[in-house]
């Protein structure tokens, strides 16, 4: 059989290799993601590639779960490789980490793969990277979380980008209203997701949705834009659901300006994804030019209790490698030169320096090919250095500009490159 | 501030399409003879793309326009994420089935191993899976309507107007899956990003349309 061989050295549809640029922007753009978690204090869970599927599909909906890849271990039982993080976290605490002081914020970087369409710069097998705020059901923890999407869109470098700003919970405290079934509130859901009113509007003439809700709901689409759509849904709200879930809302976005991150989010009630998951505040974040969402997120208070504790929690998920596409877009050079070359004649106290630099958050490259200075000057140019240090052995320091060369003593050296940094 | 991109499709939809952004005070000099694709307004804030009609939801999709005029039919049988905010009250025809005069009537439950000639293969389908009727679907690119004549299909889910390249070929419409016009759809991230713009856009088209369907 030569089947086989036709694959041999290719891969299949849907993963790829980095190399290159590529990689270093990859890994760049998770580091960043790391350390901006971890300075809100997030600690990192690291779950396991394959689970049993029964698992995975009690926390992703059904849409995902067709693009789940399954396979059987050799007992028969179905595993799958993980479509979605937030589920298996749901698992971690929900079974085990429930006694732990709350509130939990865990963050998480890691493969996902889904049997999907590839489109803007996402594969079959992707990486998400998102956190979770648990055990707290406050306006407060809402908006660090959305606040929280805003800075790592901004620890990327990331510039015409919006979040759009939704509430689960208001559109819930509607459909209630109406004597609904799944097939009508699935319909209802879709033409309001995608701003459809002529839809819309036929579709509640149907459902026979013509009282407070159905006004309600027919303006859903055009509930979109600053503070003034929250004083529009209050007018049209019909009952004391309706109105506790906009409180919520607004107290969300009033913390939102206190961070320093409002004219970033834009209020869209017609934002209205996964019924069967979100339970409060939903939100999308978007880059100008692509129509996919770079990063999702919301409050999911029912999902840990499937599996065996009841905790409330809020959280997201962002698409790193449609974060580095919409970076692309943009034009921001994403490659990070060193700021420093060091060569010449050295040993343990230059390196003490180089150390020093390093601990002071600089990129320096030791020289280990032995090049002459010249060669050395014109290789960190070409890499867009600050400069070259170059060492005589005798404890003097030269640095090399593209402005010339001048003798600096290590003082000097510190104190000029922390005006380095950007 | 970027520029706007706008695209319209050609064939049937265009006309009336660059007329409603004419009647909005637009150039909108695409087309009419020439082969161009992309023409910038005078202003420097919007330019129109000239695209297949079938393209425009990828496009819109993509972001490669910020907005675009796709008829329902070929905004759905896309299935791309796109908002739809407005039916524009033109270009207005109706998904159908079709056959021979003889099926009329005829309750396609109980026939096995239906052949539908198509370009709407995900409509035609779940049209069918919906009445519990499986179906080969026979993609084609264009005169559908020879698919029956030709013993290639039994069956064929097309887009009429008037029905008469239907009737001059011996076929009636048998089932009426959908009414379709042309509709304007946005790109979801133009929608957040520029939303003073395209909200000024749409709410100006929309009192440029006679009867909202």
């Amino acid at each position: 059989m030569d089947l086989g061989k036709a694959h041999l050295g290719r891969l299949p549809n849907g993963v790829k290799d980095l190399f290159g640029e590529a990689a270093a922007r990859q890994v760049w753009a998770e580091r960043t993601l790391e350390a901006t978690f971890a300075g809100w204090g997030y600690s990192n869970v690291v779950t396991p590639t394959i689970e049993y599927y029964d698992n995975l599909a009690l926390g992703v909906d059904s849409q995902v779960r067709g693009m789940t890849y399954r396979f059987f271990d050799r007992e028969g039982h179905t595993l799958a490789l993980r479509p979605d993080i937030t589920v298996q976290i749901a698992r971690l605490v929900g079974t085990k980490l429930f006694g732990e002081p709350l509130p939990l914020r865990l963050c998480y970087i890691a493969n996902v793969f889904r049997y999907g369409e590839l489109q803007s710069g996402q594969q079959r097998e992707f990486t998400q990277a998102g956190l979770e705020l648990i055990g707290v059901d406050t306006a407060e923890a809402d908006a660090e979380v959305v606040t929280m999407s805003v800075v790592a869109f901004q620890a990327l470098g990331l510039r015409e980008f919006q979040v759009s700003l939704g509430q689960m919970a208001f559109f819930r405290a509607l459909v209630a209203m109406g004597p609904l079934g799944p097939v009508g509130l699935a319909r209802i859901q879709e033409a309001v997701n995608s701003k459809n009113l002529p839809a819309l509007r036929q579709i509640l003439r149907e459902e026979g949705l013509n009282g407070e809700a159905g006004r309600a709901l027919e303006a859903l689409p055009s509930l979109c834009g600053g503070r003034e759509v929250l004083a529009q849904a209050r007018r049209l709200s019909p009952n004391q659901a309706a109105h506790i879930a906009l409180d919520r809302l607004a107290r969300v976005y009033d913390l939102l300006a206190v961070y320093g991150v409002a004219d970033r989010v834009i209020l869209d009630l017609g934002e209205v994804p996964g019924m069967d998951y979100y339970t409060g505040i939903t939100f999308k974040g978007y880059a100008r030019g692509l129509g996919f969402p770079l990063l999702s997120g919301g409050r999911y208070d029912d999902l840990i209790s499937r599996f065996g504790t009841a905790l409330p929690a809020v959280g997201f998920g962002l698409e790193v490698e449609r974060c580095l596409f919409a970076l692309g877009e943009t034009g921001r050079p994403l490659s990070l030169p060193p700021h420093l070359v060091v060569g010449g004649v050295w040993g343990a106290p230059v390196l003490a320096l180089v150390q020093e630099l390093r601990e002071k958050g600089l990129r320096v490259e030791m020289d280990v090919l032995g090049r002459e200075e010249r060669a050395l000057a014109a290789y960190a140019r070409e890499r867009g250095a600050r400069g070259t240090l170059i060492s005589d052995g005798d404890g003097r320091l030269a640095l090399v500009e593209p402005s010339g060369r001048r003798a600096i003593t290590r003082e000097t050296l510190l104190a000029e490159a922390m005006t380095w940094q950007s | 501030m970027a520029i706007m991109t706008i695209a319209l499709p050609k064939g049937r939809l265009l006309e009336p399409s660059v007329n409603l952004f004419r009647g909005l005070g637009y150039r909108c000099a695409l087309g009419e003879g020439s082969r161009r694709l992309i023409g910038e307004e005078p202003t420097g804030d919007t330019r129109f793309i000239l695209a297949k009609a079938e393209d425009i939801p990828v496009y819109v999709e993509y972001g490669a326009a910020d907005m675009g005029i796709a008829g329902q039919d070929i905004v759905r049988e896309s299935g791309r994420d796109v908002y739809e905010p407005l039916a524009l009250g033109f270009g207005h025809c109706r998904l159908v089935v079709a056959g021979p005069a003889g099926l009329k009537g005829r309750d396609f439950r109980l026939a096995s191993g239906l052949r539908i000639a198509t370009k709407y293969q995900r409509l035609a389908r779940d049209y069918f899976l919906s009445q519990g009727i499986s179906v080969e679907i026979v993609r084609l690119y264009g005169s559908i309507e020879l698919a029956p004549k030709v013993g290639l299909a039994d069956l064929l889910v097309d887009v009429v107007e008037t029905g008469r390249t239907l009737r001059e070929n011996g076929l009636v419409v048998l089932q009426e899956i959908m009414p379709c016009q042309a509709a304007l759809i946005v790109n979801r991230a133009s929608h957040k990003l520029r939303l003073a713009q395209v909200s000024q856009l749409v709410a100006a088209i929309r009192r440029n349309i006679p009867v909202e369907g």
